[in-house]
């Protein structure tokens, strides 16, 4: 009889990492919709919160690192949850069919990791786009308070005026809006912290924070596609 | 049917002197096996319900190899999990007025004077220890706001002494032992073999020492050698077709042995349990228990008028019969088992009975929902209520249940003496499967602590008494008793796959269920008797020739296995037939018409049957040899049971 | 007695495997004469009696108690691990949850750790190797303190029971997409968990019991909660948020 030991790789393991680091994630989605709302302000508010951002320097860099790791974590988890799933039923019933309530089965559930692989693709698209400006706008400069900056404004503005890019970040909003419907509460539960009073809460709470996220994301492309 | 009786040949064994001390005595005169030599020895166990489970655990706990078999794919599913009510403990925990000395007292009153003193009083000792065994391993049992345990009362006991979880003491108590059990897999000391069942014992130079067994997922017949074996398979009930038994309980494993050579005792003693939920149809395989504590709140009647097909809602009150009230005016509806059981048969055969079979009485609910409120109610019964609509799709609330007695549990069994030890020395008999401590009627709440005494605190002892006088490591399978069992079971398998038939087993034990149910159920009658054992042996033959069973001996075959089965019932069937002919009087669950008061109450023999009737098989299934075993009561005396 | 009730029919898609090494397939029956107030089991029954009378091999399934308690029977009805009726065992359920004439389709209890015996039979013994390695509290008979020696709420002993309820049927295994063991698992977890008796084994009974369940192959939980909707006894997914908890905590006490 061997001594067990905690496994971070075991079932349990890996779905406490999705959860603390979903967790960790919608932290940041929020802090990040926050600081975008600056759009709406204008150029020089954008602007300044980003350049706010650049002067943390190394610890910029820091909590690049950090997100990185986080998303990084939180996928290759996931997909190891997910492969060792379809290896757990080889033969599958010819009729499947969902018991119906208490089950919280839905489409958003059984989607995860479809919804998740595309957000995965699109951060790595989204910080190549602004951050490294793959497509072009790294040296767009403005002078703020006398300093000359980078005019990360500019390069949003003129990314949204394509209206190919406003339907691909619209698109990719709805699905992380179905991503957050579930794993919004299934994080919670993921790290033990729910029991029968708070789950209906958490899972409620998560359909309002799922809207409320999508919703807050995707209005900036069609509003700047629109207005600016 | 005369049979040949033999007096004095059965002893249990037990110390003389204060009975109090007996088993404190005796624990001590016991030889015991030396720490490092249990290890040497292996013991079989069958059966992983409460006796077993316990048993096997606790032996392998001990230091002995335990290898441990079960028909089901896991130990934890043996029919142990489906008690409900509860397991009485002489605690006293509330004060009013329990003791050792009462739980044996009712235990020995209660069985009608038919148990053995000396069983009954180790057992009231023991109980105290299971409470404290079973609340150590994790059992959820139910609790006062203090935090101590909850007690209650129950099956009309006049103290609290009755322990619960829920409606699901059975089963919570066998998670327990079946924990313990899964300890000790792991631990290496018990080597569990599901899906098998046993179907022959080897005996060797007179003693016990191995089994047969098919294995149920592949067919083949295996071998299994041992120093000694514990059997603990439980009841027959189920030679009756329609019990509250689960469907695969049966008395094979019992019966085998018995044919190997233990003596059988009181095969006619059969519990009926008074609140079952009555027959539906033709199709029905079994029949649910709900638990007797409806009878503290229900009023139980039947229309005044015989064959009234009126619906109860539209019977008024003067024209129904509460007969329990009416012939007990003290007990009421609470009196105990057998005699509730008699008076709900009595009122269906006169034609009284209700539903759309007349074989129902109904259990009435509504003055209580009046007097207590539909939540209280709903409380205290709510999930049976639940059960019953889920069944019968009536509520309760609204109309009152139908119900009707139906086999339940069977205090006969293997005989055993004092150190659970049948007559083949080296098999020990455990539980349900023996005969030893409820006499002619248990007692509510008194199975579970029953098995569990045996198994945790009496075969612990008594097994090392006898191994300590064996030869450790017996191991030899290739022993020409072991050839000699195993072509037996082979040829019992290939006469029955032989035959092709136009029956199926069903049938035939369907056919056999109702006649042991008419002749041999709530009340017997010494004519029927004679006819029923006859009328068993003719469709005994008739099942060899013309039985039909489908599929081959090398498979998983259901239907095989059932059909082993029910050539045992037919056996056993005859056998029971044959004990309650033979037994001149009426006690317990045994009433016989021809011995009882003008108002039908039973009257005992104590003179001429006070006896454990103990029957050995001589080769010839209708030619039983009768091993009397006086019993002496010294200390509980002699009383007629009223509940007037 | 039966005659004023009316029967009922019905087409029935079988799962048949001979054994665990051959390929299954559906195959179509028809069963007559059903009395709606039979348990689908008892319907099960009707069909083998009929199927043995015209010399065909009846349907492997199991069953035991047939009153909801000991866990041995479970078949997927149309793909409803026991049937369309929540909190009930395939036993429990009556055919008069089934109009006249409707087609049912029967296949087992499916999951790589449950790997078919024969028909609607599974091998469910991945459970008890699971318990094998920690469920319980490891205590030899005959060295137990008093009973009342511990007092314990009415509100543990109540959730502990809640938990403890678990029939080991498997059904939360088969209504999971992923064909995860998580609730079986917890529901053992959080029982020794609330109660003090368990407090002891705790941290190794958490690692010990992941890790078997890991090797049994089922698949990891994805909070879907079908187990909760699937199991008889209702027992709540919160004992994996415990499951979750217990084992967390574990990584700080190993």
């Amino acid at each position: 009889m061997s001594t067990p030991r905690f496994q971070l790789w075991s079932s349990v393991g890996k779905k406490l990492l999705t959860g603390i680091t979903g967790l960790a994630l919608m932290g940041f989605i929020v802090t990040h919709l926050v600081g975008n709302l600056n759009l709406f302000v204008g150029s020089e508010a954008f602007n300044g919160y980003t350049e706010a951002l650049h002067q943390l320097g190394g610890l910029l860099v820091v909590a690049e690192l950090g997100l990185a790791g986080l998303f990084l974590l939180h996928a290759v988890s996931a997909i190891l949850v997910w492969r060792d799933n379809s290896g757990a039923r080889s033969v599958q019933n010819t009729v499947v069919a969902s018991k119906g309530s208490p089950s919280k089965q839905t489409v958003f559930s059984q989607s995860m990791i479809v919804t998740g692989s595309v957000l995965l693709v699109f951060v790595v698209l989204h910080v190549a786009q602004f951050r490294f400006g793959i497509f072009g706008g790294l040296d767009y400069t403005t002078t703020l308070d006398g300093k000359e900056v980078r005019d990360l404004y500019r390069l949003v503005v003129e990314t949204f005026k394509n209206p190919a890019w406003v339907v691909v970040y619209v698109g990719v909003m709805v699905l992380l809006g179905g991503h957050l419907r579930h794993g919004f509460w299934s994080a919670f539960q993921s790290v033990g912290l729910l029991d029968p009073m708070l789950r209906p809460l958490a899972y409620s709470a998560g359909a309002v924070f799922a809207v409320a996220i999508a919703v807050g994301f995707l209005v900036m492309p069609i509003y700047l596609f629109l207005f600016a | 049917m005369d049979v040949e009786i033999v007096d004095g040949s059965l002893s249990s064994g037990s110390p003389d002197g204060d009975i109090q001390t007996k088993w404190d005595r005796h624990r001590f005169e016991m030889k015991l096996v030396n720490p490092a030599n249990k290890r040497k020895y292996t013991v079989i166990v069958v059966g992983t319900g409460l006796a077993g489970g316990a048993a096997a655990a606790t032996l392998a706990e001990l230091g002995y190899n335990v290898l441990n078999f079960c028909i089901q794919d896991t130990p934890r599913r043996a029919h142990s999990v489906a008690a409900q009510g509860g397991i009485n403990a002489a605690k006293n925990y509330p004060n009013d007025g329990d003791s050792v000395w009462r739980l044996f007292y009712d235990t020995v009153k209660g069985g009608d004077f038919r148990a053995r003193e000396d069983n009954v009083y180790r057992l009231a000792q023991c109980s105290v220890n299971i409470i404290d065994q079973c609340v150590a391993q994790g059992v959820p049992f139910a609790r006062e706001y203090g935090g101590q345990l909850a007690n209650r009362s129950f099956g009309g006991a006049q103290v609290s002494r009755t322990f619960y979880a829920r409606g699901q003491t059975g089963q919570q108590l066998l998670l327990g032992a079946y924990g313990s059990l899964m300890r000790q897999v792991d631990a290496g000391r018990v080597k569990m073999f599901t899906r098998r069942e046993m179907l022959d014992l080897v005996v060797v130079d007179g003693h016990a020492k191995g089994i047969i067994c098919r294995n149920l997922a592949t067919g083949k017949l295996e071998r299994y050698a041992a120093d000694a074996v514990c059997l603990a398979t439980g009841g027959y009930s189920t030679a009756y077709f329609l019990s509250t038994n689960a469907v695969n309980s049966n008395a094979t494993a019992a019966w085998r042995c018995h044919k190997r050579g233990a003596y059988f005792a009181n095969p006619c003693f059969m519990q009926i349990h008074p609140t079952c939920i009555p027959l539906s149809g033709p199709s029905q395989s079994k029949l649910t228990l709900m638990s007797e504590s409806l009878r503290n709140d229900g009023r139980i009647w039947v229309p005044k008028k015989q064959g009234d097909t009126r619906p109860p809602s539209q019977i008024p009150e003067d024209e129904r019969d509460y007969f329990l009230e009416r012939r007990y005016p003290s007990f009421g509806n609470l009196v105990p088992r057998d005699v509730a059981s008699r008076a709900a048969k009595l009122a269906c055969d006169e034609g009284y009975g209700v539903g759309a079979t007349g074989l129902a009485v109904y259990l009435d609910f509504s003055e209580a929902i009046e007097r207590l409120g539909r939540d209280n109610v709903k409380q205290k019964y709510g999930n049976l209520f639940d059960m019953y609509e889920e069944i019968t799709a009536e509520s309760p609330y609204e109309t009152p249940m139908r119900i009707y007695p139906a086999p339940h549990y069977t205090m006969g069994g293997l005989w055993v003496d004092y150190n659970l030890q049948s007559t083949i020395p080296g098999l020990h008999v455990l539980g349900e499967a023996n005969f030893s401590d409820h006499g002619a009627n248990r007692l509510g709440a008194s199975a579970l602590m029953q098995g569990l005494a045996d198994g945790y605190f009496v075969i612990p002892y008594t097994l090392g008494n006898y191994l300590a006088d064996t030869k450790p490591g017996f191991d030899d399978t290739n022993d020409p008793a072991f050839d000699e069992a195993e072509t037996n079971v082979r040829g019992t398998i290939d006469r029955l796959l032989a035959a092709r038939g136009k029956k199926t087993p069903r049938e035939f034990h369907w056919e056999l269920g109702r006649l042991l149910w008419d002749q041999c159920g709530m009340s017997r009658e010494q004519e029927g008797l004679r006819q029923t054992a006859e009328k068993i042996r003719e469709l005994r033959d008739e099942f060899w020739q013309n039985v039909h069973v489908a599929g081959s001996g090398e498979e998983l075959n259901q239907h095989l296995e059932y059909a082993g089965r029910v050539a045992d019932y037919f056996e056993l069937g005859e056998l029971i037939a044959v004990d309650a002919y033979n037994r001149n009087e009426s006690c317990g669950c045994h009433l016989r018409l021809d011995h009882q008061t003008e108002e039908g109450e039973a009257v005992r023999d104590d003179e001429n049957y006070s006896h454990v009737a103990a029957w050995e098989y001589t080769g010839d299934l209708s030619k039983p040899r009768l091993h009397r075993e006086k019993l002496e009561f010294n200390n509980v005396h002699l009383a007629v049971r009223n509940y007037k | 007695m039966t005659d004023a009730k009316k029967t009922r029919s019905y087409k029935l898609r079988i799962w048949r495997q001979p054994d665990a090494a051959s390929t299954g397939r559906l195959v179509d029956y028809e069963v007559a004469d059903v009395d709606p107030d039979s348990s689908f089991l008892e319907m099960l029954d009707h069909l083998n009696e009929t199927l043995v009378k015209k010399g065909e091999e009846p349907v492997a399934f199991e069953s035991d108690c047939r009153e909801g308690i000991c866990g041995a029977c479970g078949v997927c009805i149309d793909g409803r691990p026991h049937g369309p009726v929540t909190h009930l065992t395939t036993c429990g359920l009556r055919m008069r949850e089934f109009g006249d004439g409707v087609t049912i389709t029967v296949e087992p209890f499916r999951a790589n750790a449950f790997p078919v015996v024969k028909d609607l039979i599974v091998d469910r013994s991945s459970f008890d190797r699971v318990i094998e390695r920690g469920g319980y509290v490891s205590v030899n008979a005959g060295s137990a303190p008093d009973a009342n020696a511990l007092p314990i709420s009415t509100d543990m002993a109540e959730d502990a029971m809640d938990s403890a309820a678990c029939i080991g049927c498997g059904a939360c295994v088969a209504s999971c997409p992923n064909a995860s063991a998580s609730l079986f698992v917890g529901a053992k977890i959080r029982q020794m968990k609330i109660l003090p008796q368990g407090d002891v084994e705790r941290t190794r009974r958490a690692l010990a019991m992941v890790e078997q369940m890991d090797a049994e192959g089922f698949g990891d939980c994805s909070n879907h909660g079908e187990c909760e909707a699937a199991c008889p006894k209702a027992i709540s997914i919160e004992n994996i948020a415990t499951l979750r908890r217990e084992y967390l905590r574990a990584a700080f006490r190993s």
